[in-house]
């Protein structure tokens, strides 16, 4: 563990955001799963965890940065944990398809909370983690990369985001890319 | 206003990519919030499915 770099360790947690978000888009495109409102906040959540894995990796690690991942976490277990209640009762059914039997807002609060917990571990073996000195570029390359990555995501999920939902609210219930399809429509009533 | 989040939240990486972490953190705390007033937004809707 020693011979772990912080820097590192946090690339791995960004990059395990990162491919939270890419799950999700490849059920959103290669099953044609629209995600619901409460689906969307979940995806903010987790790329809100992921600014703080950011900072980590671009400002070096300090408790502040932390902060920001674990609440970002506790807000999306919220969310994650009220679209949970919103199915739990029996005979309600669920939202969308599943992973290994388990819906994807049950996998999303067991993340947040396992992300919170990795946080927690982090904090703890901080302290025996590689001391990063001034100008240092161990791992900068990977965090930089996995920096990049992150940013392309949320970026895409803002475009699809805006495609399904334009500029208001999402319908609870979505069936197309409302906002994409009223543009074309409109594009092919132009002369 | 369900894309302002992922809008801010994409400016925080991009200022921390840019080394600016007074707005990355600015824009993390104001996409947190949002988020949270999205949430009371939706908090009541019940999803009408049936599978």
């Amino acid at each position: 563990m020693a011979l772990l770099h912080a820097r590192t360790l946090n690339a791995l947690g960004l990059l395990g955001c990162s491919a939270i978000l890419l799950v999700a888009f490849g059920y959103q495109f290669l099953l044609g799963e629209l995600p619901c409102p409460l689906c969307l906040l979940q995806r903010a959540a987790f790329a809100a965890s992921g600014v703080g894995f950011a900072l980590n990796i671009r400002f070096g690690s300090r408790p502040s940065h932390y902060g920001v991942t674990i609440l970002s976490a506790v807000a999306g277990a919220v969310v994650a944990g009220r679209q949970v209640a919103l199915h739990v009762v029996p005979g309600t059914g669920g939202y969308g398809s599943t992973l290994m039997g388990v819906h994807f807002y049950t996998l999303a609060l067991i993340a947040f909370v396992a992300l919170i917990g990795a946080v927690g571990v982090l904090l703890l073996v901080g302290e025996a983690l590689r001391p990063e000195t001034r100008g240092q570029h161990d791992g900068w390359l990977f965090g930089k990369a996995c920096l990049l990555l992150f940013l392309g995501i949320v970026l895409a999920n803002a475009v699809s985001t805006a495609a399904e939902c334009g500029g208001g609210l999402c319908p609870d219930d979505p069936t197309h890319y409302e906002a994409l399809d009223a543009w074309l429509k409109d594009e092919r009533r132009l002369p | 206003m369900m894309v302002l989040p992922f809008i801010g939240l994409a400016g925080s990486a991009a200022a921390a990519l840019a080394g600016r972490r007074g707005i990355a953190i600015g824009l993390w705390l104001v996409s947190l919030i949002g988020t949270l007033a999205l949430l009371s937004a939706h908090a009541t809707s019940a999803l009408n499915l049936n599978f």
